[in-house]
């Protein structure tokens, strides 16, 4: 986050004070309910990442022990740890590959969003002339709802978990280059950029040592906090039939199986929202926490 | 479909206490079309049998057929000529009497090649069809058709009012449908719901109901709701008071409910199973079918996922329907999951680097195409899983109804999840084997003349032993082919209300309230 004229050393002026690397790590660890989140978010994308090597079965082999509860249950049994669902494949391991599917959708959707968006909404602040005609393309963007813009490119290009990256990704784009726009306009007009421009730097090198450094770390904060939301979206078009695609698993198609035996056995539909409410729930709690750490304008 | 759902629960919400002779019945899925000519659906026959008449009907037995439009008919010794004399004071719902005119124009819409309907068949070789009197029909036939009574009790052979026909054009069936049925037709919200009235005139039902005239029920609603345990939870909360929809898994806590009855008919054919387009690069080797018939355990399936509600089936058509090959019990394909893959390594399908197989740079993975809904859903992944422990990577597609039936008469997918209703061998072999019933319902594309010649010889049959032989004939030639795999025989069963008088099941096309003329509230 700082400036120090590496290539022309012809940048006399700094911008504020950043604050030291450790200071913040240490204050985010000092967050009672940040701590633990993160934690346990770390956790989860751990197993995740190890599913294969720790997932007891093959998530996607059935077996003939249909619908068995939780092993700490009566019926249960140390063989099916989290119990089996309606064509007896363990849930234990299709939640860690379910996780696995849910994460890399958000990630990728928060990725393609993030990135676009940013870079639409930095340009804006930068190019006075074109920010009209970009954001009143945004506002047109952000009146469609996520979930209906994934139904609608879903229609046109098939389920599968690739249009539903691509529709929440194109979805995140509007509200990421309107906090981007608002944060650039704000860093552009800072004395800092005033200077770059007297030294005569290109536009170029402005956006990229200024306004980008300048900007990413608010930019960031925003695409954690955006990460729930897009989990919670992708698992819902999951839910909906149209993301994943058996015999893959994801959260929110596991909850949408486990919705026809609710009735009977109610633990296959509870099992993958629980897991996907503590993802959302932490996802959250750091993106917030983050924020309060970060943000300068909440630093006093 | 959440959508549908949304509006189905307002619907619910909002429906009529069950005193004003109104009932709501939910059903799992909805048609693409309520024109009887144009829809193999059994969403649609549902609804058909309600909103319109056949000449003849079919008894709950199944085998016994009785009056419909017409009160009696004679069929001449060569089995070539039929007569039908006419009921008097048939009307339609819009008040218009119906004459032999409306039955000739109707049968001649049924096989008129304009009218491209997949049911054409089931009218039989006709020379001509005429009305020598306002109250009498008389169908000629090329060739005897030994089923053709029985064709003539089904939704297809529904007479239709021609000015409605002609009025709505493309519409017919969908935004109205003017019949001489018991109800009318009111208004279609596809995939939601579709109202009916009653048709206040109606005294022509047939004359094993014994409600002789109009309907009790003022107004029936058949309500989409495509989960199970939405059903399940509407009968149990009285929201809905009759369905055959309720989901195996439910049915043992809904036959202790003390507000339900259940009733249950065996008479049913009505068979589950996935059929192979057997052109396509991987489902056209035999061995892959074979393979993919030892793979899948019916057994298991009946017991884990319809909860030994339904039989296991390993034939095509119950070993109970008529015709049926007692012979061919022995050859059927039964579990062997062993066996599968010897076949399919002696085919030369070696695993591939991720365990599903190839062959000269085809992947065995067939791309199956099912119907939305908990059923097929289930179904199909439990096939999938099956497959997968041989090496066959089956890849599901599902479609919406009003959709799927589309997409099932092109060529672009390698299996299909279907169910079918049938009376005999006869019945069922017609409709799937017949080459001139491609790409629909023959979506197979099994194209043999030899088949053909023996579902004529069969079709053309004056005796039984002569029927029986030539059918016997073609059951044991596609049985051998493996283009099917079998999945379940499955019975009528109705869940009703302990408010309504206890229903007698229907299993015509797999309708079970067929007409609904005793449809009725308990006093």
């Amino acid at each position: 986050m700082t400036a120090t004229g590496t290539e022309g050393g012809d940048q006399t002026i700094l911008p504020e004070a950043p604050a030291p690397r450790r200071a913040w790590w240490r204050a985010l660890l000092r967050d009672r309910a940040a701590a633990p989140a993160m934690l346990l978010l770390a956790a989860i994308v751990l197993a995740a990442i190890l599913a294969p090597w720790i997932a007891p079965h093959d998530p996607s082999a059935n077996s003939r022990a249909v619908m068995q509860p939780p092993a700490w249950t009566e019926r249960g049994t140390w063989e099916y740890l989290l119990g089996t669902d309606s064509q007896g494949r363990d849930i234990l391991s299709r939640v860690l590959y379910g996780t696995r599917l849910t994460l890399l959708i958000g990630l990728v959707a928060v990725g393609i969003g993030g990135i676009i968006g940013s870079a639409l909404g930095l340009l804006s602040a930068m190019y006075r002339r074109i920010d009209p005609w970009i954001m009143r393309l945004n506002d047109m963007m952000l009146s469609f709802p996520a979930i209906l813009l994934g139904l609608a490119l879903v229609a046109v290009a098939g389920t599968g978990v690739l249009p539903v990256i691509v529709a929440l990704g194109i979805a995140s784009i509007p509200d990421c280059a309107r906090i981007a726009r608002s944060i650039g306009i704000g860093v552009m007009g800072q004395e800092y950029i005033e200077a770059g421009r007297a030294v005569g730097l290109s536009d170029l090198a402005i956006f990229r040592r200024y306004l980008l450094r300048n900007s990413i770390s608010s930019i960031m904060i925003f695409l954690s906090l955006r990460f729930g939301q897009i989990i919670l979206i992708g698992a819902a078009l999951s839910f909906l039939g149209l993301g994943a695609q058996a015999p893959a698993s994801e959260l929110g198609m596991m909850a949408a199986q486990g919705r026809d035996t609710l009735l009977f056995a109610p633990h296959i539909a509870t099992i993958p929202s629980v897991v996907i409410f503590v993802i959302v729930l932490c996802a959250n709690i750091t993106g917030d926490a983050l924020r309060d750490v970060l943000d300068p304008r909440l630093q006093t | 479909m959440k959508k549908s759902l949304l509006y189905g629960a307002i619907a619910l919400a909002l429906a009529l206490p069950a005193s004003a002779q109104e009932i709501n019945i939910v059903r799992e899925v909805d048609s693409n079309n309520y024109d009887p000519h144009k829809s193999t659906a059994r969403s649609a026959s549902e609804v058909l049998f309600m909103l319109g008449d056949t000449l003849v009907s079919l008894e709950p037995d199944m085998s016994t057929l009785t009056d419909g439009l017409a009160k009696d008919w004679e069929v001449s010794d060569d089995g070539l000529t039929y007569t039908f004399h006419l009921k008097d004071g048939i009307k339609f719902c819009d008040g218009r009497e119906m004459t032999a005119e409306d039955v000739v124009y109707s049968f001649e819409r049924w096989i008129d090649p304009e009218t491209n309907s997949p049911v054409a068949w089931r009218a039989g070789e006709v020379k001509s069809i005429t009305a020598p009197d306002p109250k009498t029909v008389k169908y000629e036939l090329e060739a005897p058709f030994s089923e053709l009574l029985y064709q003539l009790t089904q939704s297809f052979a529904t007479v239709v009012d021609k000015n409605n026909v002609e009025e709505l054009g493309d519409d017919f069936g969908v935004t109205g449908f003017n019949g001489t049925g018991p109800f009318c037709w009111q208004e279609w919200l596809p995939r939601d719901r579709l109202t009916m009235t009653r048709h206040e005139e109606y005294n022509w039902g047939p004359g094993f109901y014994e409600n002789k005239g109009a309907p009790h029920m003022a107004a029936i609603t058949w309500q989409i709701v495509p989960e199970g345990n939405t059903r399940t939870v509407a009968l149990m909360t009285n929201q809905s008071q009759i369905t055959q929809y309720i989901p195996a898994i439910a049915l043992k806590q809904v036959q202790q409910a003390p507000t339900l009855e259940m009733v249950r008919s065996d008479a049913a054919f009505w068979t589950y199973f996935i059929g192979f387009k057997i052109d396509k690069p991987s489902v056209e080797d035999p061995a892959v079918r074979k393979a993919i018939n030892l793979a899948v355990d019916q057994e298991a399936l009946a017991r884990d996922i319809m909860f030994d509600e339904v039989t296991p089936a390993y034939s095509y058509i119950s070993e109970n329907a008529l015709d049926w090959d007692k012979s061919l019990e022995d050859k059927l394909l039964r579990y062997d999951p062993e066996e599968a893959k010897r076949i399919l390594d002696e085919a030369g399908w070696m695993p591939g680097s991720d365990g599903v197989r190839e062959k000269d740079g085809v992947r065995l993975a067939p791309v199956a195409y099912i119907q939305g809904g908990s059923t097929w859903q289930g179904l199909a992944e439990f096939v999938q899983a099956e497959l997968l422990k041989v090496g066959i990577g089956m890849q599901i597609q599902t479609f919406d109804a009003t959709v799927f039936w589309g997409k099932i008469s092109t060529q672009e997918f390698d299996m299909f999840g279907m169910s079918y209703p049938y009376i005999s061998a006869g019945d069922a072999l017609n409709l799937y084997f017949l080459s001139g019933n491609i790409p629909t319902p023959n979506r197979m594309n099994w194209n043999d003349p030899e088949t053909d010649e023996w579902l004529a010889e069969g079709r053309h049959a004056t005796d039984d032993n002569t029927r029986a032989e030539a059918y016997a004939k073609v059951l044991n030639k596609v049985h051998d082919a493996a283009v099917w795999l079998p999945l379940y025989h499955e019975p009528m069963t109705i869940v009703q209300s302990a408010e309504l008088e206890t229903v007698v099941p229907h299993n015509i096309y797999g309708a079970g309230l067929y007409k609904g003329l005793d449809l009725k509230f308990r006093e």
